[in-house]
């Protein structure tokens, strides 16, 4: 049982992982709460939805349309809401305007899909393997898979490729890798664009091992990658994957052992503790401003 | 240009100030039907709340997204006080203010340590644990079927029943607001909190203990939320919890955003706007809050100080 | 008489010693200047001073009391006021209410009275107003009471920020480079303005980049090189000094 639930919770938690990634770089390079995150990925799971369950495109296909569909979109709500506010004086500013994003993403959203729950296509075979006595789904094992390549290719997509040292360039210092003639713009368009990608993936393979998906799911993925990141350490790309595993985990445990309606709240006071606690995260170090 | 003496501007002040209390007095007496006037009354008890939560966004310069869960807290303590314990209305309305202050303190605490956005997501947090919290402790606060049947309140002598009593309450509350609020925002008191939102660093170093002064604005803010949720109690007779939802804390937020932050009456418009656009696309149901939402974004990209507000949040 | 006493400060960022116990005293009723070259600790040392940095080693004193752990407010609360090298004024607030806040620890309306006996509170609030038009005809900023204090130019914010400090009646006044992007004229203004202050028994603690001004103002001057204090003198003595040019000169080179 208690094993089981482990590698449930560690499926979980490497689509939070997934989830957190995007938004974590967000947050790392401009300091600002995207509140449009987990509705951007929504939109975009329920894209993949549309194309699995009316048009029954190939799955492939499908959850490639759908990332970059999600991509898109998150660049766009950068470029149209963020971008003229990112030398605005004050922050809450920029954070008000994102909250605004996200009402008209889900809103639109929900135009389209209603707000009740879809049943979500499985996009693996429902059939499981036994390892060592233990029986493991095969959409654990898949899913696991693509969470673990995704993240290493985008970790070393990061260390190795131009485009992305430009974005750990650029999240170290703005002013200073905009002197060196990295384009910032594009390079903040791609954060996003990949964040958005990602995003939709995480959401496409959450759907799709739990079979359902709906709006109101959007602002609890954005409050679990918020309190992810900020546990592993904002801008982090191990501490986004250490933030995922442990609420992941910690879900499960606690929906499994505890019940299943206390799994929200016990979620937010996860966060509460952390920002009380240690609120630069488990990895992330205490910074100071200059006066 | 002549210059207005001094004496002739505080007389002007106090007549029109006089003016328009009169004329919000006899409202009743022009608005006649009750469905009007009770949007009145919904613009009533959003100009409380707005005004409070003006202190801690627009003076304060603090990011609540958890002020429906204070608005929420003073609703079921007036609920449960007067369903369970017998209460009359008027000591429930000051035990659900004094409540909302005293859990708008313990929410404050953390900002000594816990700034800006994270600040921001703790309230955010904060909101949801309540709502949570109401709709799964059943016998305590009736789960997602709420409290019904709270009592028609009376104070001394007066039986608060048809809209139009209503509506007096509601101005009464709203008038204790403001003043409440003149008496605090032309004191030190506002003047620290307005130089906290400005240059926090600065404002510690003229003297102000600007952790303390946070907690303040916050709880004062709270506070009004409490007294509010109190008169939705007992106008609606009913309290759910999806009247507390983020989306509620958030639709607080552009009504004082657009109508302008950090002066007193400016949220007023806003609330009005906002409220009326609310009536207006009821049968536009599904695009209604799309439509916040557009507004919301316009209104912070294109003017970011609100219809009526200060320069202070201009870039 | 001692008004304020370091013994031994010391504070470091990382790897870099930013203050190193340095020890001096600033005497009541005199103007005492701080120079150094770029990055030698002198905002560090007024930071220190003013609660905002805690040092790691080392003890302030002022008129007899230890301060050296005590948070930014009641520091100014006890009398130290001070300005900022890159100007924080309010800039989105008025220049009266500029003054007022920054008169906020002497305005003594507890939270009952303001809402409870609301008159005794505006009498209160009434003398601070007047009181604070007194510090803007010190500066010569009387006209302009009503107006936002970022409409005002460069260098009249810069006397409204002193203003500001001086507002809070502090006995020790710290100016961490009031002169910079000042032009010449407004410069004199400044001296001026500072011997009216210490006319009026404030004493005065300048940290300045401009040696021209800071010999002209100050009675006496310490020189800071990498953290530590290197030399103590009359302004006559520091203009003579071999070591003190060379450091400057040290400086221009490498520029």
């Amino acid at each position: 049982m208690l094993t089981e639930v482990l590698i449930v919770g560690v499926m979980v938690g490497a689509i939070y992982s997934l989830v957190t990634i995007g938004y974590s770089m967000v947050y790392g390079i401009l300091k600002l709460m995207n509140f449009a995150h987990g509705d951007v990925y929504i939109f975009g799971t329920l894209v993949c939805y549309t194309l699995l369950a009316k048009f029954h495109l190939n799955p492939f296909l499908a959850v490639l349309a759908a990332a970059v569909s999600g991509g898109l979109l998150a660049a766009l709500v950068e470029l149209i809401a963020y971008r003229r506010l990112r030398a605005a004086q004050h922050r809450m500013i920029s954070m008000i305007t994102a909250l605004g994003a996200a009402y008209v993403i889900q809103n639109s959203s929900e135009l389209r899909w209603g707000n009740q729950v879809l049943s979500f296509p499985s996009l693996f075979p429902n059939q499981s393997v036994v390892f060592f006595g233990i029986q493991i789904s095969v959409t654990h094992i898949f899913t696991l898979c693509v969470a673990v390549v995704v993240i290493v290719g985008f970790n070393l997509f990061l260390k190795y490729h131009k485009a992305g040292k430009a974005i750990l360039c650029v999240s170290e210092d703005i002013p200073t890798s905009s002197l060196m003639g990295i384009p910032i713009n594009r390079t903040i368009s791609v954060v996003y664009f990949l964040g958005g990608v990602f995003g939709v993936l995480g959401g496409v393979l959450y759907s799709a091992s739990y079979n359902a998906i709906s709006i109101s799911m959007g602002f609890r993925g954005t409050i679990i990658a918020f309190t992810a990141a900020v546990i592993g350490g904002i801008g982090s790309l191990g501490g986004a994957l250490i933030g995922g595993m442990i609420l992941g985990l910690s879900e499960n445990l606690i929906s499994v052992y505890v019940s299943s309606s206390y799994k929200d709240p016990i979620t937010f006071l996860i966060l509460i503790s952390i920002l009380l606690i240690r609120p630069t995260g488990i990895l992330g170090s205490t910074e100071s401003g200059k006066v | 240009m002549p210059k207005i003496s001094k004496k002739s501007a505080v007389k002007f002040n106090v007549i029109s100030h006089l003016a328009v209390i009169a004329g919000l007095a006899v409202l009743p007496f022009i608005i006649e039907n009750p469905y009007y006037l009770g949007i009145t009354n919904l613009i009533l008890i959003y100009t409380i709340l707005c005004m409070g939560l003006n202190l801690i966004l627009g003076y304060t310069g603090l990011l609540s997204l958890g002020h429906a869960a204070f608005y929420g807290l003073g609703g079921y303590a007036t609920a449960i006080l007067m369903t369970r314990y017998g209460f009359s209305f008027l000591p429930a309305l000051i035990i659900s203010g004094l409540l909302a202050l005293i859990f708008g303190m313990l929410l404050g605490v953390p900002t000594r340590k816990v700034r800006g956005d994270y600040f921001c997501l703790l309230t955010i947090a904060f909101g949801e644990i309540f709502r949570l919290v109401a709709q799964a402790w059943i016998p305590f606060t009736g789960g997602a079927m709420g409290i019904v049947g709270i009592p028609i309140p009376r104070i001394f002598s007066w039986t608060i029943r048809s809209e139009t009593d209503f509506y007096y309450l509601g101005l009464i509350l709203v008038v204790f607001t403001y003043l409440s609020l003149v008496l605090l925002t032309a004191s030190r008191f506002g003047r620290a909190f307005v130089a906290i939102r400005e240059d926090e660093l600065a404002a510690s170093v003229m003297g102000i203990n600007t952790p303390a002064y946070k907690i303040l604005a916050f709880s004062i803010g709270s506070f009004y939320a409490g007294l509010a949720g109190s008169y939705l109690a007992v106008y609606q007779t009913t309290i759910t919890p999806s009247s507390f939802r983020l989306d509620e804390s958030c639709l607080m937020i552009i009504m004082v955003i657009v109508g302008g932050m950090g002066s007193l009456l400016a949220p007023i418009s806003g609330v009005i706007i906002m409220t009326l656009a609310t009536e207006a696309f009821r049968s536009l149901a599904d695009y209604r809050m799309l439509i916040i939402g557009v507004i919301m974004v316009t209104v912070l990209l294109f003017r970011p100080q609100g219809l009526f507000g200060t320069a202070a949040f201009k870039d | 008489m001692f008004l304020l006493e370091t013994r031994q400060l010391m504070k470091h960022f990382g790897g870099i010693m930013a203050v190193n116990e340095i020890s001096l005293s600033i005497e009541k009723g005199e103007i005492l200047g701080m120079i150094g070259p770029n990055g030698s600790g002198k905002s560090t040392f007024v930071n220190l001073l003013t609660g905002i940095y805690t040092p790691d080693k080392g003890q302030t004193i002022f008129k007899n009391q230890d301060i050296t752990t005590l948070p930014v407010h009641r520091i100014t609360e006890i009398g130290i006021a001070r300005t900022f090298q890159n100007l924080r004024v309010f800039q989105n607030i008025s220049v009266m209410t500029n003054i007022l806040i920054g008169r906020h620890a002497q305005i003594h309306n507890s939270l009952w009275e303001v809402y409870l006996r609301p008159l005794s509170a505006w009498k209160r609030e009434k003398a601070a107003r007047e009181k604070a038009l007194e510090f803007l005809e010190l500066a010569h900023l009387t006209d302009r009471r009503d107006e936002l204090a970022k409409n005002l130019p460069y260098g009249e914010q810069r006397l409204l920020e002193i203003c500001r400090a001086l507002a809070s009646e502090p006995e020790l006044l710290l100016l961490d480079e009031p002169c910079a992007g000042m032009n010449p004229v407004e410069m004199d203004t400044l001296a001026e303005f500072i011997q009216r202050i210490k006319a009026s028994g404030t004493t005065i603690f300048i940290i300045e980049h401009n040696m021209r001004f800071i010999m002209a103002v100050a009675e006496r001057i310490v020189v800071l090189n990498m953290g530590k204090k290197f030399k103590e003198g009359s302004p006559l003595e520091i203009q003579s000094d071999r070591g003190v040019q060379s450091i400057y000169l040290g400086e221009e080179e490498d520029v």
